[in-house]
């Protein structure tokens, strides 16, 4: 069987179905047995125009990333599908709309401008829909008819997706869909017989109806559903709001609420709120609103108060890029807020882990009671992948809150100095337990205490309380285990992806490369970095921002060099920028 | 004959059997001797003694100034946040778990600057808190600033010249923010304010207690005992707080006027 590795895109303006037409690839071809990797892009600013595109790519392995070339593109607008043309791998397949154009812009011949080695599917998309179900509306359904009959896509993919798609909006919107992609279909069928076997073929793979199509920001509502979420309280802010609005819909139905919140200030002070109370809660925020979130997450270091942020990274400084994706946010994560804060913070690098991580982020807030970070970042919360439908295990939901026990007589240490660092905590409703959280420095039974002594010694059982959390943190995890390696590459976060594909291309030229994935940005698992370091002779940290965070973070564990591969376009990494760096760092020789 | 011994004995005996030391911490207050703080302190450990709260069932949370530091002196559980963000976090513990009877207690300068926009937006979602602003119109805690309740003309080391700013009426803005429960109130009086806390307690929704206060330490000119001895008066018999309108007026027209102001009719 023939591995297949197939971008497709479609492209078009708002308003043309283009966001739905991707949708239903994903979905076909996720049926079809194929793994899926989806990632639209559509215009920042709200109108009723703008260019909108989605890219899905589709192999018969598990995709990990997203690539630079597109194999298939289909294009229901031509002027926008010109932007599109520099991506255009060689002979690769075009479907477009052939209709003769009422009017045509001077520049806006999008055919003429094709590279001759394309392969050209000029379909007359709008007729043909317009002639099976009576309006054109349909011609996006037309347009994935063409498709599937061109590159040999079981039109029952399609069909059944359309039927689950449609079943609720009534037989006539059921109908008049199936016509305009069965219209589209029979056509291309017919009419490119003469060429068959040109395009890029899918073979038939053992069909899947167990995968789901999930972003990561759906990922994330749902294991906040099961983790047992009671309140959600955010404010809406790009890349985050989605979650809000999943359980904004989900929430109430199992007896939560969903607050939306004046700021993102209050958001993290009712959740900090709702936990000092025993409530598991939860905020989602991006860059904007969680530096406006700092101080108090350290009040919930400092007052040991559990916590569960989200922070949907995107381009910044300040309002910076909203819908674009960076990973420039680590250091305030891990540092962000006034003084010696230790909290622990998370990275999931794919949408299975977003779903995991956030789970435990509710059991790793209440067992160390301080705020949990999850830093994720706008491809990953909009990205979407077919995995099977991701559950939690009781081990992982059940609550985690250390209790104090016995009687104290009246003598309860709610900031006790354990060997762990950790102190029972009671909640609000117990009797005989009365203390005041505060996040001034405080003695073991919570009075205000400004001393040396107490100072230190709070701050020691503060950090060795988070250091102590690595035992239940996800470790570092190697790729290509080698005694010796000539590049190491170390990847967090979405860009992890990338680094995995740029690491097996490179391997499968016989260089001897690995890959380390960091999931735990704080506390870190020094000790095994450093060991993993040690065996590379370079190191390299490919990373979306400017400034080369994780490296700043990691690069003193190792006594080599530690090469940075920076990028900040807003764009996923490519893995061939990193294929091209490792394939430089070997090739100088001074390795 | 009657030592000052004897005379301090009697009224230390007084305030036991009165109840307002019940809900006290053992810790001793760090406010100043002669602070109006003692007096809510009172007032609201009456109410707590009135209603028969269990004591593990109240949360105090506060944010920060002289005023943040009440949960400490309050044998209740008690959580004292950052500045400005008492009534967020209030939020938060309110909804996670209804039965909790919860106070709010902030200061001038963390209810009206840092934190003044918090409070149209916890009126708005009616969440059931007891909101106590102690309004003293000074920044006590970091050595006398003017605050947003200030006077024109406030002279202090940060304004020497006097402030020109007008001062924020804080009962105006609960009953523009429609909270569900308005009272106006005098440190210098516990019982009136024990009995208007009980009905705000009661009362479900946003209650907001808006107390007059002195600061004995910076403020030696504007909100002084005397003065306010002198000012505050209470709403006359026929006054009837659940005319919202009415409200409007005898607030607009008097500063002074203590008691229940406005209450929603259920």
């Amino acid at each position: 069987m023939p591995t297949v590795d197939v971008t497709v895109e479609v492209c078009g303006m708002a308003g043309d179905g283009t966001i739905a037409a991707g949708a239903m690839i994903n979905e076909a071809l996720s049926r079809g047995g194929f793994s899926v990797l989806g990632f639209d892009s559509y215009p920042a600013e709200i109108r009723g125009f703008g260019r909108c595109v989605t890219r899905s790519r589709i192999g018969s392995e598990t995709i990990v990333a997203m690539g630079t070339d597109t194999h298939v593109l289909i294009s229901l607008n031509e002027t926008e599908a010109k932007s599109r043309i520099s991506f255009l791998a060689p002979r690769s397949v075009v479907i477009f709309e052939n209709n003769p154009p009422t009017y045509v812009h001077h520049d806006a011949s999008f055919v003429a401008e094709l590279p001759p080695d394309k392969l050209l599917y000029g379909m007359p998309l709008s007729d043909l829909a317009a002639e099976a179900a009576g309006t054109p509306r349909g011609r996006n359904l037309t347009a994935l008819g063409g498709f599937a009959a061109i590159c040999g896509v079981s039109p029952d993919l399609f069909i059944s997706v359309v039927e689950s798609k449609f079943k609720t909006k009534g037989e006539k919107i059921l109908s008049s869909n199936l016509k305009s992609f069965e219209a589209g279909y029979t056509y291309a069928l017919r009419e490119f017989s003469d060429k068959k076997g040109d395009a890029i073929q899918f073979p038939e793979l053992p069909h899947n109806d167990r995968m789901v199509m999930l972003s990561g920001n759906q990922a994330i509502g749902m294991a906040a559903l099961d983790a047992g979420l009671k309140l959600y309280f955010g404010y809406p802010i790009t890349p985050a709001t989605p979650i809000m609005e999943f359980l904004a819909s989900t929430l109430p139905k199992q007896g939560g609420r969903v607050v939306q919140m004046e700021d993102e200030i209050s958001s993290i002070g009712a959740v900090l709120g709702s936990f000092y109370a025993g409530a598991r809660s939860m905020t989602a925020t991006s860059g904007p609103g969680f530096s406006l979130m700092t101080e108090l997450i350290t009040h919930g270091v400092m007052a040991e108060i559990p916590a569960v942020i989200i922070d949907a990274q995107r381009g910044g400084p300040a309002t910076g890029l909203p819908t674009k994706t960076e990973q420039s946010d680590l250091h305030a994560a891990v540092f962000g807020g006034p003084g010696d804060s230790a909290r622990i913070v998370i990275a999931p690098t794919n949408v299975s882990e977003c779903y995991h991580y956030t789970i435990k982020s509710f059991q790793l807030a209440e067992k160390y009671q301080t705020p949990v970070i999850v830093l994720t970042d706008f491809y990953l919360d909009n990205r979407v992948e077919n995995l099977v439908m991701p559950l939690a295990s009781e081990a992982e939901t059940r609550n985690a809150n250390v209790s104090p026990t016995g009687s104290e007589g009246g003598n309860y240490k709610r900031y006790q100095i354990t060997e762990s660092g950790i102190s029972p905590r009671s909640l609000p409703g117990m009797e005989g337990y009365i203390f005041t959280a505060t996040g001034l420095e405080h003695t073991e039974k919570g009075s205000p205490d400004y001393s040396p002594e107490v100072h230190t010694a709070m701050s020691e059982k503060r950090h060795k309380k988070i250091a102590g959390a690595l035992v239940d943190l996800p470790k570092p995890e190697v790729f290509f285990v080698e005694d010796r390696l000539d590049v190491g590459v170390i990847g967090w976060g979405s860009t992890f992806g990338s680094v995995l594909e740029a690491v097996r291309a490179v391997r499968e030229k016989g260089c001897r490369v690995g890959a380390l994935k960091i999931t735990s940005l704080s506390p870190l698992h020094a000790s095994l970095i450093q060991e993993f370091m040690e065996r590379c002779n370079k190191t390299l940290i490919p990373e979306l921002n400017y400034e080369g965070q994780l490296a700043n973070l990691i690069g003193h564990l190792h006594h080599g060099s530690v090469v940075r591969l920076n990028l900040v376009t807003g764009s996923p990494f490519p893995p061939s920028l990193i294929i091209r760096k490792i394939e430089d760092l070997i090739d100088r020789g001074d390795i | 004959m009657k030592t000052p011994g004897h005379v301090l004995a009697k009224r230390v005996r007084d305030i036991a059997q009165s109840c307002a030391l019940n809900a006290r911490s053992e810790a001793l207050p760090t406010w100043c001797p002669g602070c109006g703080y003692f007096g809510i302190h009172q007032g609201l450990n009456k109410c707590i003694d009135q209603l028969k709260l269990p004591h593990h069932q109240i949360v105090v949370v506060s944010g920060i100034g002289c005023a943040g530091r009440y949960p400490f002196f309050s044998h209740t559980y008690g959580l004292h946040t950052v500045h400005g963000r008492t009534l967020p976090v209030a939020t938060g513990v309110k909804l996670a778990n209804p039965d909790l009877t919860v106070f709010a207690i902030g200061g001038d300068g963390d209810g009206l600057a840092i934190g003044g926009g918090h409070l149209p937006h916890v009126a708005r979602r009616d969440i059931d808190v007891n909101y106590l602003l102690f309004d003293n119109s000074i920044y006590g805690l970091t050595k006398g600033q003017p605050s947003p309740s200030s006077r024109p003309g406030t002279i202090t080391k940060a304004s020497p010249g006097g402030t020109s700013e007008k001062p924020l009426n804080a009962t105006l803005l609960a009953l523009t923010y429609e909270a569900s429960f308005v009272a106006r109130l005098f440190a210098g009086d516990p019982n009136g304010m024990a009995l208007a806390l009980r009905e705000g307690v009661k009362t479900p929704g946003f209650a907001f207690f808006h107390i007059y206060t002195s600061c004995v330490t910076f403020d030696k000119a504007f909100k002084t005992w005397s003065n306010l001895k002198q000012w505050v008066h209470p709403l006359p018999p026929t006054y009837d707080p659940t005319n919202r309108r009415k409200a409007f007026e005898t607030v607009l027209e008097d500063n002074f006027s203590t008691g229940i102001i406005y209450r929603r009719a259920n």
